[in-house]
């Protein structure tokens, strides 16, 4: 395969592209589900190829072959530098320089997943969607899924990098019908579960079957409980949904492609400018945000990127205010400022874009109940439900599972339908307090969507809960 | 059976080679081939132009209630004899399920185009060229999008003796033209490329930038409203993954759930999926190899049922409709893919804005979620061209809002829906490439919740 990719880059550059890069990658992946005692899901999938980026008289093209063969790497790299020669660039294109890097990096395990039957993986998932049975459960689902991918990157600057990911999941949905309601409690997060960059010891660590009857306790109980009425209030949101505050409010925004443009015909822009870097205030004080590619099961971690630069951990906010952005070489090129290091792909037919890899709210102090106890009136959210921002990443609108009433510091009655929504800056200007390292959770997912055409990213962050004030909750339609 | 003309072979032929591999109990194999090409654009300059060339094989194998899914992209002997044993393999793991329904009978297949030549034909340089062709007519104004044209064909042979084959191609022009403080929105798709003018498609998204400046704020209130077909699709089916699904039915997680029969919104609103309908993306069977049909989802305002596929048609004790996703999506349940919503006699948007006579017009919509999916209740922010109807005109602009709209409230008092209907891309081409579309009029409503404001157009 080293030959096939090296074949590619000989191909691009003898066709006269002035970069190229060729990642082959053989990916495998298993998903099982099981809903009301039955079967729903088990596959078993496997797709190889490579593929190949070109840059030719400042325009870029990508191509990919599904033969693994030094002959499907060069009509790979031939398309591609066709199709970068028809597209042609309106401007010259600057990579940030790169030392030629070789490299293996392999995520470490404990138990390889597909040494786990598949047998095996059916009988956890029967044994904790059991666990979730209840008379107002109409639908109890458990999932796991699993993922190894073999990836090797050669460009024409002289990188030669081998890596091997391993990737596990699982959680477990109640859904629950009733007086004309449909409630859902998820754990541990919901969109099928959370996932780690390990191994099957993942999946054995999340206790889904000892969760599973609280699980459905609760998704029966929201069927009974008030909707969240509408106003301003005080919100404490735990770490689950502030996974996804991060991702949609901080990460995506940051991303330096969807500043300068490039994605707006899709997943959109961004509030931020390229010149808001080192003065802009993102939000209070407690706001801490850092991108690492090097956190240990992060689903974002490598060690290196799709254009081989090697993994880092940087602040993109401290102390609130803006202190780096998600790079590309060539969008941190344009910037002037830092190395990239955020190109990822989803797998071998697509062309790498910036993305996030691992995006932490870093932890303040205190636990779960220091936050709640300094709160006389207000809300604790949690898990998320539904999820909307917009272009910009400015006006966003979130729902979780299941709110509590907090009175007088204590956490009341079980509310449904809970919604909050805001605006980025000023949501994360009225960050007051942010649990401590103990409350600290790292939660992965899968589904994040960008690029035309589409691709999933994998990718993690972790939180402590946090408390932000006046944040307006329960829109109805 | 082929369905005719359009199928070539190629895919079938992968099809009944993994078929050949399997023993024991039933079989079904699904061929997806790929030959696509994608001209991003941003900034008007081509900047991710990506060309995929691809198969995907996926051996079914079902055997005393159990069934077992394997995929590969390798059509060699070694990569489908590796198929063969890992379906085996995950067969042999699977638990009984005594309602699985056996594999799809032979079938007639309804004759339908939707395979063009030269649209199979475009390659790199055609792709680009159309999507200079969009950058060319964006005037002042930077372009942003994407011309992409495909050429697919499905393939399905199964135990049962079923052969099932079609080659499709299709093509989208996507454009955002933007500048500082505006931006507007198009889109055309067809399965024929000569059918989508790029220029044209630019130009209307110029034309409704130029609209767009010094837009300002609405505050959140129930308003009347036009919306566009972009806008009303998008809307549609997003309601659709849960209300119109059998699955979702199933689930009681539908809006039809207990309203079967019950005339719930505006006399004026049918809803028909109709994958044969010539002038969408049509095709003659779903990824279970049953030949699609024309499903009345909504007649006059009154819920006649969703779709279904085997397995969800099983346990409703009916038949399927022709509405099985691929195998990778299968656990979503059926999903109409070729909703139409039918037209009404108004004779342009203005004169839907004539009925509204007070109101907000939108464009199109951007990241929907669905936050209740029993009540209907989806959030989104409106974008590229959001305007105040005042009089019954199209008014100033506004910044883009953010909804939360019951679609139920939506659909119940509906004034108006214009003759014209528009043919509106609906898939963002992730995983396997599989085009479709949902047809629209443009639709006047009584009820458009705005619950918020965000920023003005433009980037």
């Amino acid at each position: 395969v080293r030959d096939a990719c090296a074949a590619g880059l000989d191909a691009a550059v003898g066709a006269g592209a002035t970069y190229a890069d060729a990642r082959a990658v053989v990916r495998r992946s298993q998903s099982v589900a099981t809903k009301n005692g039955r079967v729903d899901t088990l596959t078993d999938a496997e797709t190889e190829g490579i593929g190949v980026r070109v840059l030719v008289g400042g325009a870029w093209g990508f191509a990919c072959d599904r033969r693994l063969s030094a002959e499907g790497a060069r009509d790979a790299a031939l398309r591609a530098t066709t199709f970068a020669a028809a597209a042609g660039s309106r401007r010259a294109r600057a990579l940030v320089p790169l030392e030629p890097r070789s490299g293996t990096y392999r995520t470490p395990i404990e138990r390889d997943p597909f040494s786990v039957s598949l047998a095996d993986k059916v009988e956890l998932c029967l044994r904790a969607e059991a666990a979730l049975r209840h008379p107002d459960v109409k639908v109890a689902q458990a999932f796991v899924r699993a993922l190894g991918e073999r990836k090797l990157f050669l460009s024409s600057d002289g990188a030669e990098i081998d890596q091997e990911i391993v990737e596990c999941g699982a959680g477990i949905d109640a859904m629950a019908v009733g007086e004309g309601l449909f409630q859902v409690r998820s754990y541990p997060s919901q969109h099928s579960g959370a996932s780690a960059q390990a191994g099957w010891e993942y999946v054995e660590s999340l206790g889904l079957e000892r969760e599973a009857p609280r699980v459905a306790e609760q998704a029966s109980a929201l069927l009974r409980a008030d909707a969240c009425p509408p106003g301003t209030t005080t919100v404490v949101i735990d770490a689950e949904q502030m996974q996804l505050q991060v991702h949609e409010s901080v990460g995506h925004p940051t991303e330096l492609d969807r500043i300068y443009g490039t994605e707006a015909a899709y997943a959109g822009t961004s509030f931020l400018q390229p010149d808001d870097l080192d003065s802009l205030r993102y939000g209070s004080e407690h706001m801490n945000i850092t991108a690492d590619a090097t956190t240990a099961g992060g689903l974002g971690t490598f060690a290196f990127d799709d254009e081989g630069v090697p993994a880092s951990r940087d602040a993109v906010v401290a102390e609130g205010v803006l202190r780096g952005f998600l790079a590309s070489r060539e969008t941190a090129a344009r910037l002037g400022h830092g190395a990239g290091g955020s190109m990822r792909a989803d797998g071998w037919a697509r062309m790498p874009l910036v993305r996030m890899t691992n995006l932490h709210l870093e932890p303040g102090s205190g636990s779960l109940e220091e936050l709640l106890s300094e709160v006389d009136e207000g809300l604790f959210l949690e898990t998320n439900r539904s999820w909307s921002i917009d272009d910009k990443r400015l006006n966003f609108q979130f729902g979780t599972q299941v709110a509590w009433e907090i009175k007088g510091g204590r956490l009341g009655r079980m509310l449904r339908d809970a919604t909050y929504t805001g605006v980025t800056p000023v949501f994360w200007g009225s960050l007051d307090r942010v649990a401590g390292p103990e409350e600290w959770r790292m939660h992965g997912l899968t589904n994040c969507g960008k690029g035309q055409p589409g691709q999933h990213a994998h990718v993690s962050h972790g939180a402590s809960p946090a408390r932000f004030r006046n944040v307006q909750v329960g829109v109805k339609a | 059976m082929s369905s005719g003309a359009d199928g070539s072979g190629g895919a079938l032929e992968i099809a009944e080679r993994a078929l050949s591999r399997a023993s024991g109990g039933e079989a079904e194999a699904v061929v997806l081939t790929e030959h696509s090409g994608f001209a991003r654009y941003a900034g008007s300059e081509v900047h991710q132009p990506t060309l995929i060339e691809n198969v995907e094989v996926q051996l079914r194998l079902v055997r005393d209630g159990r069934a077992g899914v394997a995929t590969t992209n390798r059509t060699d002997a070694d990569g489908l004899d590796r198929l063969a044993r890992r379906a085996a393999e995950v067969l042999a793991s699977a638990s009984e399920d005594p309602d699985l329904p056996p594999l799809a009978p032979p079938a007639h297949y309804p004759e339908v185009d939707g395979y063009d030549e030269e649209t199979a034909a475009l390659g790199a340089d055609g792709q680009a060229g159309l999507a200079a062709a969009a950058i060319a007519a964006s005037g002042d104004l930077d372009l942003y999008g994407y011309f992409t044209s495909g050429v697919c064909e499905t393939a399905i042979a199964s135990s049962t003796g079923l052969r099932a084959s079609q080659r499709t191609t299709d093509a989208t022009c996507l454009a955002l033209a933007a500048g500082d403080g505006a931006s507007g929105y198009a889109v055309r798709t067809a399965w024929r490329a000569a059918e989508i003018d790029p220029a044209a498609v630019a130009a209307e998204a110029v034309a409704k930038a130029a609209r767009t400046r010094g837009a300002q704020g609405a505050e959140p209130a129930r308003y009347r409203a036009v919306l566009e077909p972009y806008a009303i699709a998008e809307l549609l089916y997003y309601f659709s993954f849960d209300t119109f699904n059998g699955l979702g039915l199933l689930e009681e997680r539908s809006y039809f759930s207990g309203r079967i029969g019950e005339r719930v919104f505006d006399a004026k609103v049918t809803l028909v999926d109709d994958a044969l309908d010539q002038r969408g993306l049509p095709s003659a069977f779903d990824f279970e190899g049953t030949p699609k049909e024309r499903v009345v989802l909504v007649e006059d305002g009154v819920v006649r049922g969703p779709v279904w596929d085997r397995a969800t048609a099983a346990r409703a004790g009916l038949e399927s409709t022709g509405h099985a996703l691929p195998a990778s999506s299968r656990a979503f349940g059926a999903i109409p893919t070729a909703v139409a919503l039918a037209p009404g006699e108004a004779e342009s948007v203005d004169q839907l804005a004539e009925l509204v006579g007070d109101g907000i017009y939108v464009t199109r919509v951007h990241y929907l979620g669905v936050v209740d999916p029993r009540a209907g209740v989806i959030t989104g922010m409106t974008r590229d061209g959001t305007f105040r109807i005042r009089d019954g005109k199209v008014a100033e602009p506004l910044v883009n809002l953010r909804f939360t709209v019951s679609m139920p409230d939506l659909l119940a008092d509906v004034p108006g829906l214009t003759r014209e209907t528009w043919l509106v891309n609906q898939s963002d081409f992730y995983d396997e490439r599989w085009a479709y579309a949902y047809r629209s009029p443009a639709i006047a409503t009584g009820c458009f919740n705005v619950t918020g404001a965000g920023s003005g157009p433009g980037l």
